[in-house]
């Protein structure tokens, strides 16, 4: 139990008769890379946004390293630590590269509040900024608009911009999406090394099958609401329910 | 290089004014410091607007309540000017405190009306508190102590004089503005206006921020409403009327919403069109309303911000 890093209990949401949670109870342990994956309208999203308190559930707990977080306001729980990217790019689209990573990195160095100090002139800011940028690839564009950047390249942005946050749990809703394959090949080996590492532990939810099984090493199958399968990617493959009304369809 | 011009066009700037101060007649005096005080209050507001992408039309309740409290102050506790801005400022951030505290938890349209319904509620209680305001006369015949500094005594019954005063906290007001502009702060509100969504996620509290801009921007109409009253020397409740709110809005988006300089250059343009205008004609809203039509729509991103892009694409050419 000492591993646990979310648990959740007994969690349920529906919007009107749609059911997009219902009695949900599974806990993710520290270092271990989980998928939810499901068939749309399965209520992947849901629960990304309900975990990261987009959107209140209707009843249960979410716990958080020990700690009730359910009725907890976004910013505070990315302050301890819960962070998410998200399926459509968002960053700061005016914003040079180095102000998109520099707004999350204040806010963990706890400086956002100061007003009288200069960003640029803070090197332990600018340090931090650079690392992240060199991460996803980024460090040669760091005075360009983010406006102007790829598709992908804003799409590294933002898991960068989730990354500055330093979250301990971190979720990406479909992180893949819309990149090129070089691109597409540095965010996976980037949440391999991060995830080896032990410092961020992932939760994607993704579409491709095969970045799902090929990266993680714990699979969670929803459908309307439900947990069908649960387990390391062999199992859930071999889970007859799973391949009924899922995999079935899509992975042969 | 960028930055060196930046510096030798402010230094040119308050050598201009400096000058002005000591060379020009009352009258050419009297809309500088218009402008000047227009300026306070249009880049703090801008802090609102153009930075965090939140448009208030009650900001003149706060330029008001600046007015009052340096007139309020001298009537009945003391005639020291700077007791009197500071307590123009002190009333004018409260009560932006208190307002903000309910407009920050909408945006948009919504909070646009938020703040101009307060703003009318602010108008309407200067009106009618007539054993405190003065009701429809206002608080006239307000005189310019003089700023004691321990043994230093500063006369600043001359406008000649006081000319001085209100450079003094313009320049002091650039300062900061250009500070907060550079800040982590000014950077979070600017990542609020692009973002929220994405700001909170980077966990910070949006709407406190936003409170705080609104303070910010409160103070500093504040502290020109109390500058307006000491140079008027009167104030009525059309200070704080939502017509007056306009004047900060059109300013920043004639000069440039985006830039720092923006609502300096539009509060030079907006007074010195007036008083132009004014000579020729009586309607000089529907003139002006031309010329700021024609600002809006052949100038993309204010005079500054298209001719700073206009400058670039020069030098990219040659």
């Amino acid at each position: 139990m000492n591993n646990s890093l979310l648990q959740v209990r007994d969690l349920s949401k529906a919007f009107g008769n749609v059911v997009t949670a219902k009695n949900l109870n599974f806990s993710l342990a520290r270092g271990v890379l989980t998928s939810i994956i499901g068939p749309n309208g399965a209520g992947k999203s849901t629960l990304i946004n309900i975990l990261t308190g987009f959107i209140p559930p209707d009843s249960g707990e979410i716990i958080f390293q020990g700690k009730d977080i359910t009725r907890e306001p976004i910013d505070r729980r990315v302050r301890l630590g819960l962070c998410r990217s998200f399926q459509v790019a968002n960053v700061f689209g005016h914003l040079s590269l180095f102000e998109n990573i520099a707004i999350p990195v204040l806010a963990v160095e706890r400086k956002a509040k100061s007003f009288l100090r200069s960003v640029a002139k803070d090197g332990e800011v600018r340090k931090e900024v650079d690392k992240i940028l060199d991460r996803v690839g980024l460090l040669s564009q760091s005075h360009v608009p983010a406006s102007a950047l790829s598709h992908g390249d804003r799409r590294l942005l933002e898991v960068g911009i989730a990354l500055a946050a330093r979250p301990r749990l971190l979720f990406l809703d479909e992180p893949t999406a819309g990149m090129n394959p070089v691109e597409r090949t540095r965010i996976l080996q980037n949440i391999r090394d991060l995830s080896a590492h032990g410092e961020v532990t992932f939760v994607i939810v993704e579409h491709d099958m095969d970045v799902v099984f090929s990266l993680s090493e714990r699979v969670i199958v929803l459908y309307r609401g439900h947990v069908i399968g649960d387990g390391t990617p062999e199992q859930v493959k071999g889970n007859p329910q799973v391949r009924e009304v899922y995999l079935g369809e899509e992975v042969t | 290089m960028k930055s060196n011009w930046k510096y030798i066009i402010v230094a040119l700037m308050l050598l201009v004014l400096i000058g002005i101060g000591y060379f020009s007649s009352r009258f050419v005096l009297y809309l500088a410091m218009k402008i000047m005080i227009l300026s306070i209050f249009a880049m703090g507001y801008n802090i609102l607007f153009g930075r965090t992408g939140l448009l208030s039309f009650g900001h003149a309740a706060f330029y008001a309540t600046g007015a009052y409290g340096v007139a309020l102050c001298s009537m009945h506790v003391h005639t020291h000017p700077l007791v009197g801005i500071m307590v123009g400022i002190a009333a004018a951030a409260f009560l932006a405190l208190i307002i903000g505290f309910f407009c920050v938890r909408h945006t948009e349209i919504y909070f646009a009306m938020l703040t101009l319904a307060f703003g009318m509620m602010v108008f309407s209680l200067m009106w009618n508190l007539r054993d405190i305001t003065g009701g429809d006369d206002g608080l006239s015949g307000i005189m310019r102590g003089s700023v004691s500094l321990g043994f230093l005594k500063i006369s600043i019954t001359k406008d000649s004089q006081f000319y001085f005063l209100v450079l003094f906290f313009f320049a002091l007001s650039m300062l900061l503005v250009h500070r907060i502009y550079q800040s982590p702060f000014g950077l979070v509100l600017a990542g609020i206006r692009e973002n929220h969504v994405r700001t909170e996620f980077a966990g910070l509290g949006v709407k406190r921020y936003r409170l705080a801009a609104f303070v910010v921007s409160g103070a500093f109409a504040g502290l020109a409403g109390a500058l307006g009253l000491l140079l008027e020397s009167n104030v009525t409740p059309f200070a704080a009327h939502w017509s007056h709110s306009a004047n900060p809005v059109l300013v920043s988006l004639m000069g440039g919403l985006q830039t720092f300089s923006g609502p300096i250059v539009g509060s030079i343009v907006f007074v010195l069109l007036r008083e132009f205008i004014e000579r020729f004609t009586h309607n000089w809203m529907l003139w002006f309303g031309v010329i700021l039509l024609a600002i809006i729509l052949g100038f993309r991103g204010g005079i500054v911000g298209s001719t700073t892009q206009l400058v670039k694409r020069l030098s990219k050419v040659s």
